[in-house]
């Protein structure tokens, strides 16, 4: 993990989740939208299960701690999403390949959260309200990615941010 | 070291990325039985909340703007209707003002009471960002905190209706449970018969009743304010919807759906009640309490 690398992690975590307090949800609160899920499964595309999983886990970790549900679930869920996602990384890849991939894997990470909210007791979680969000959740996401991973793509593809040889993934 | 134009296509986990995810599922495995047993998580949850509720404030300066114009798109073709609607209900009201004249002796002894009561506060506070919905607890958060007398479980109101309780705060920005949770339980009293019920919040959907005596006459279009039942304890006396339909059992237990009086998804300006969480503050009335008047 390069200098460049890290302060990029730390910015892109940073904004999304404000991002996704401030403008996601609001304009959105009837869908379950991720913008940072999306954001995990774009990096995850282009960079690999490794950096995948540990950005999962962190952007996940913060979101749940800044939230009054339980800590732990969303980094599980977009700890997931990352491993998933990054095992199917192909820099031959085209770009809306990617893009419907991240949407497919957040829409099935927001489902699993919702699951997870009723396995552990949370109120408002049940697999009615699951099963209900599938569709809205995957147009919205589809949305989200089409504008993040072109971006995440080309950032990860500069000269500054590309892995070196011997931190594959 | 080199740096390749295009990394290797991998379908694997190698052994120390399978360690690794096997490591981080335990770890959160543990945050979540943490959490879920104990309140040893208290301190983190409340760091990270406070840091981003400062940062939100900042965030929501700059696309606040953006963010309302973008809520307001789904709303745009439906704001002539509502303007006609509101216009019509406006002569309406105009017209009710004239015959409520001699309900203002009443009125005047209300508010007298009121003062003798202590008024309570109204905290304004703008919503700064929203909780994640669907499933997930529904909340906002406001840009006022604890150095601005907010304090846990105070009643937030949009000026009419009841919007919710504060669940977290911190100096700078505080976190409101909305009542439209579909966990939130609120007390309430039709305002008709005068019977007591319990909401239970159900989304953008608003709520659903059920009174207390399971005879009680529901009728549609009635309507409901906050009361003195439920789980929760809010501030009497705000409005909380309108009845659109009863459904009655076999029993003879009813339910009611209602329409919030307040949209959880299009709150903005909002105020906290800076009374007792346990309700509104009294004191008693008497002549001695007059004389000081």
């Amino acid at each position: 993990m390069t200098p460049p690398r890290i302060a990029a992690t730390l910015a892109a975590v940073l904004t999304v989740l404000l991002l996704q307090a401030t403008v996601v949800a609001p304009t959105a609160m009837t869908a379950q939208l991720s913008l940072p899920a999306v954001l995990v499964a774009a990096v995850a595309l282009e960079s690999g299960p490794g950096t995948g999983m540990a950005l999962g886990f962190v952007t996940g970790l913060v979101a749940d701690l800044g939230s009054s549900h339980a800590a732990g679930l969303l980094a599980l869920c977009w700890l997931g999403v990352g491993i998933g996602c990054g095992l199917l990384a192909d820099p031959r890849r085209r770009v809306i390949a990617q893009v419907v991939l991240a949407a497919l894997a957040c829409t099935a990470a927001g489902a699993l959260a919702t699951l997870g909210l009723t396995v552990v007791g949370e109120p408002g979680g049940t697999a009615l309200a699951a099963v209900r969000g599938l569709l809205p959740s995957l147009l919205g996401e589809f949305v989200l990615a089409v504008l993040i991973v072109p971006v995440v793509r080309l950032f990860l593809r500069s000269d500054v941010l590309r892995l070196p040889v011997a931190g594959h993934g | 070291m080199t740096f390749p134009r295009r990394p290797t296509r991998r379908h694997r986990l190698t052994k120390r990325q399978r360690i690794a995810a096997a490591v981080l599922v335990a770890v959160a495995a543990c945050f979540m039985a943490i959490d879920l047993t104990g309140s040893g998580l208290r301190g983190a949850h409340g760091g990270v909340r406070g840091t981003l509720g400062a940062l939100y404030r900042g965030t929501d300066g700059a696309l606040g703007p953006a963010r309302r114009f973008l809520q307001g798109v789904p709303h745009a073709s439906a704001n002539r209707d509502t303007i006609a609607r509101l216009r019509q209900e406006n002569a309406q009201l105009k017209a009710r003002l004239d015959q409520q004249s001699a309900d203002a002796t009443t009125d005047a002894a209300l508010t007298r009471l009121r003062l003798a009561a202590g008024t309570s506060r109204v905290l304004p506070a703008r919503v700064i960002a929203l909780g994640p919905g669907s499933g997930f607890d529904w909340t906002v958060t406001l840009d006022v905190g604890t150095k601005n007398g907010v304090h846990i479980g105070q009643t937030v109101t949009d000026g009419v209706g009841l919007v919710g309780r504060i669940l977290h705060a911190s100096a700078t920005s505080c976190v409101v449970l909305l009542a439209a949770d579909p966990g939130s339980g609120v007390g309430a009293r039709d305002t008709r018969s005068g019977e007591l019920a319990v909401a239970t919040g159900r989304g953008t959907a608003g709520f659903s009743v059920s009174p207390l005596d399971p005879k009680a006459s529901l009728q549609v279009g009635d309507s409901l304010a906050t009361g003195p039942a439920g789980r929760s304890t809010y501030v009497a006396g705000l409005a909380l919807g309108t009845i659109t339909s009863v459904r009655t059992s076999a029993d003879g237990t009813s339910v009611a759906q209602v329409r919030a009086a307040v949209s959880p998804t299009a709150l903005d300006l909002v105020g906290v009640l800076l009374s007792d969480a346990s309700g509104p503050h009294r004191t008693p009335v008497g002549p001695a309490a007059q004389g000081t008047r």
